[in-house]
């Protein structure tokens, strides 16, 4: 349903083995048929993917990328409550929620707040803002119980994806409409999660129509605060639908949409150019938004296809230092032709465009102009080469992008991927990827109070508007090994090395003045983010998956990152390289255990450390979180889950003024009624 | 390399998998003798209401046997008589499932499609899973109807109602 799965799953589809003559008990994707299919066991049966490789991805097991599928059942067990909590899941992945409704995240290094440089999606649409290039969290919701599953892809995805997925992809997908039908309500609280409760319909007119409405409310309390400003707490209410229409299996029309209205506390930093200069603000930001999508797919057969898909997307924030009003109107094509010689090409063409409009609130924060259109244009074409059959295969790639910031862009990329047997899969890649700059950078004014001159005159220092900023750059090079080692053992290995050059920096640009605008007349430290840093990134994830018996499931994952990041010669940043560093962790690991106790209870625990982040002042840390589940008859389900049980709260990232906030020992009940 | 023409007379691969399954619980039930007509009676698979199997069933099936009895597929309008079937495939299509639920007799395994279906009063549910065809089991609902499930067939299952 999803174009830019679509376009990465072309990038794989290629390279899938197929179930030959010489493999014939190997059931896959292809030519198996009615007479293969019915000698196969039981068990074979339940593991062929039935969905066609143009629609969905290839298994993940067989991808030349460092994919991790976090399923909605993965969710579920978890107990996570929202979107970020859920990326826990998988490795390489630095989620650190700051407070309450905030969170720094990262793939492979450059956690932050803003997570920039990830592309986020949800059924396809970009949530991604180009404010800053990254995403607000907080307002990435959907009902937990539909998504069918996350896919995180660590590495660059430029070529399919389009810029700004230079260190990560993160694809939420829901479940179709058919899968969803009939009602579920679960509803429950705790001591964090106080309150919640979720609603959904599916239904259809019993053929080719199906539908689904949801809705759902949470708020949620403030977590520890050493100096008792509980400014974070939240609430929330979203709504959706989403109807799926397909005609004899050959066209498929998706309408969605969303809406959402929220009350997130923060605590900011609002400065202006008149007294009182500087103050930290306690206040609740009202932010609120809706999206429409339509999505058509023409299959003309198993490798030739047509995608069409066209959405809006409207934000709105209103903080106690800026305010935003943003319309994103977005339009993506996408063919797929398989010509002879094992070609696979798939090409595409998109478009974006975003009227927006920035409010001031306070003078030490504006964009120039306020009012702006910011647009996207991008091509790609990409081809898939079977070298030899079933066994080698090469894609080749390349994005072609302009943008309203910079000229033009090109994202090459090529894979390799080997697959010795159906057990075992050695992939390798090349990929340029690019981070445009972004309104942060090239139109945005951030000024900063430093004090008062003896003579009272009041000293600032302002980070102008760049309008010659480039676009950052990657050169990612990555090595990635799977083997099923017996058929209950499955391990996955990824290694990157990965080069950036004309990364953001925060440079002085010239000697303090007394400026007269804005009044009143004050001193000036003129600054900049411009792209004075460079550097590389190495590290190695390494998550295996055991079977222990079929009630269960052990998981886990090491992630190791090394980052080197410093200031290209002739630069003048301030000296952010170890601040940027040192707030990613060099070690990660989880560990996931999920028992059947019997049918109808479930027992699911989980424990993670996270190494030191001495950019943002936090120890490293371990913890641990549990989940009962019980379910009762056929119609109820009543869980009880702990989140965060080893201590009474632990810091995971800065991010707000004064003191870190601990994340809170966390407990909750609830109870999910379906039918 | 499957063809245009060869890819419009086979099911997607969805319905291929849900009919290899259909074959394959008729291995693992045990009917009771009174679920047939006659000593000779064939083993008869209904598919009521639209048929998503296309060809792919009728291929499957061909030249099988259940229990030294021939193995054949009809399609069919409304509610089976009693004994006329002993395998029930009910489409997600049907109109008022649990209605036609009600209808059915003893010794016939009612096979539908989607979470609700047990709900209403069938016996197994496909559900798509992690992009599988898999499957819940009502197992007292089919004991009710005299019918035996295998543990091997439990075992698969991806949930059962006991």
């Amino acid at each position: 349903m999803n174009l830019r799965i679509l376009l990465w799953l072309l990038l794989l589809a290629a390279v899938t083995p197929r179930a030959k003559g010489d493999e014939p008990q190997r059931p896959s994707q292809g030519n198996t048929g009615p007479q293969a299919l019915k000698n196969l066991s039981l068990e074979d049966l339940s593991q062929i993917e039935v969905t066609t490789p143009s629609k969905e991805p290839t298994k993940a097991s067989q991808t030349p990328a460092a994919i991790f599928v976090i399923t909605g059942e993965d969710i579920r067990r978890s107990g996570a409550t929202s979107i970020p909590e859920a990326l826990r899941l998988a490795p390489g992945v630095e989620v650190a929620r700051i407070d309450s409704n905030k969170w720094s995240i990262g793939i492979r290094g450059f956690g932050s707040r803003l997570t920039r440089s990830v592309l986020v999606l949800i059924d396809g649409r970009t949530v991604f803002t180009p404010l800053f290039d990254g995403t607000y969290w907080e307002v990435q919701d959907t009902m937990l119980e539909d998504i069918d599953r996350i896919e995180v892809i660590r590495g660059p995805g430029g070529t399919i994806w389009g810029p700004n997925a230079v260190n990560g992809v993160i694809n939420i997908i829901t479940k179709e409409a058919r899968d969803t039908r009939g009602t579920l309500v679960s509803a429950g609280g705790g001591n964090e999660d106080q309150g919640f409760l979720n609603a959904r319909y599916g239904g259809g007119n019993g053929n080719d129509l199906n539908y689904r409405v949801y809705a759902k409310a949470f708020t949620r309390s403030p977590e520890f605060h050493p100096d008792g400003r509980n400014f974070d707490d939240w609430r929330a209410a979203q709504g959706g639908f989403r109807i799926d229409w397909s005609k004899d299996q050959r066209d498929t029309v998706t309408i969605q949409g969303d809406a959402y209205d929220e009350s997130a506390g923060e605590s900011v930093q609002a400065v202006s150019y008149t007294q009182p200069y500087s103050q930290i603000v306690d206040a609740n930001a009202a932010l609120s938004g809706a999206n429409i999508m339509g999505h058509w797919r023409r299959v003309l057969n198993d490798h030739n296809d047509i995608q069409v898909q066209v959405y809006y997307d409207r934000t709105n924030r209103q903080e106690a230092n800026f305010g935003e009003l943003r319309n994103t109107f977005d339009i993506d094509f996408l063919q797929r032709i398989r010509l002879p010689a094992r070609h696979q090409i798939s090409w595409g063409l998109g478009a974006r465009v975003g009227p927006v409009r920035d409010i001031e609130v306070v003078s030490g924060l504006t964009f120039t102009p306020s009012k702006r259109t910011d647009s996207l244009f991008t091509a790609f074409v990409q081809d898939e080469i079977g070298l030899v059959d079933h066994r080698l295969s090469l894609t080749l790639g390349t994005k072609f992008l302009h943008t309203n910031f910079t000229g033009h862009g090109l994202e090459p990329s090529a894979r390799l991927m080997w697959t010795p047997s159906g057990k075992q899969t050695v992939w390798a890649a090349f990929t340029h990827a690019l981070r445009t700059p972004s309104d942060s950078e090239e139109n945005f004014n951030l000024s900063g109070y430093v004090g008062t001159a003896p003579n009272g005159t009041p000293y600032f220092a302002r980070f102008n508007a760049n309008t010659n900023f480039a676009p950052e750059q990657l050169n990612g090079y990555e090595l990635g090994y799977r083997q099923l080692l017996t058929p209950k053992l499955y391990v996955d290995v990824a290694g990157f090395y990965n080069h950036y050059h004309d990364l953001f920096s925060e440079d002085i640009t010239g000697p303090t003045f007394l400026e007269t605008t804005p009044a009143p007349t004050h001193l000036l430290l003129p600054a900049q983010f411009r792209n004075g840093l460079l550097g590389f990134t190495k590290g190695v994830e390494i998550a295996p998956e055991w079977r222990a018996t079929n009630f269960w499931r052990l998981r886990g994952s090491y992630s190791y990152l090394h980052m080197d990041i410093e200031p290209a010669p002739h630069s003048g940043d301030v000296g952010t390289a170890p601040g940027i560093e040192g707030s990613s962790p060099q070690h990660q690991v989880a560990v996931q255990s999920a028992v059947d106790l019997s049918k109808s209870l479930q027992l699911d625990l989980g424990y993670r450390y996270v190494s030191a982040l001495p950019g943002q002042k936090v120890p490293a840390y371990s913890t641990g979180d549990a989940r009962f589940g019980w379910r009762i008859g056929r119609q109820f389900e009543l869980s009880f889950v702990g989140r965060n049980l080893l201590q009474p709260s632990h810091a995971e990232s800065g991010g707000d003024p004064g003191p870190l906030v601990g994340i809170k020992r966390s407990a909750y009940v609830r109870l999910t009624w379906s039918r | 390399m499957t063809t245009l023409v060869g890819a419009a007379d086979l099911p997607p691969l969805e319905y291929q998998v849900k009919a290899a399954f259909l074959l394959n619980f008729t291995k693992f039930v045990e009917w009771p003798v009174a679920s047939f007509a006659e000593e000779h009676s064939p083993f008869v698979i209904c598919i009521l209401g639209e048929d998503p199997f296309g060809a792919a069933l009728n291929q499957m099936v061909k030249g099988e046997g259940v229990g030294g009895r021939n193995l054949i597929v009809q399609r069919i309008r409304r509610a089976p008589e009693p004994k006329s079937c002993q395998v029930l495939f009910i489409g997600g299509s049907e109109k008022d499932i649990p209605k036609t639920l009600a209808e059915v007799g003893p010794g016939i395994l009612t096979v539908g499609e989607g979470e609700t279906f047990l709900h209403d009063g069938g016996m197994i549910a496909f559900v798509i899973e992690n992009r599988r065809v898999r499957f819940d089991i009502n197992q007292k609902t089919a004991g009710t109807a005299m019918l035996r499930i295998s543990s091997r067939l439990l075992n698969v299952a991806r949930s059962v109602e006991k």
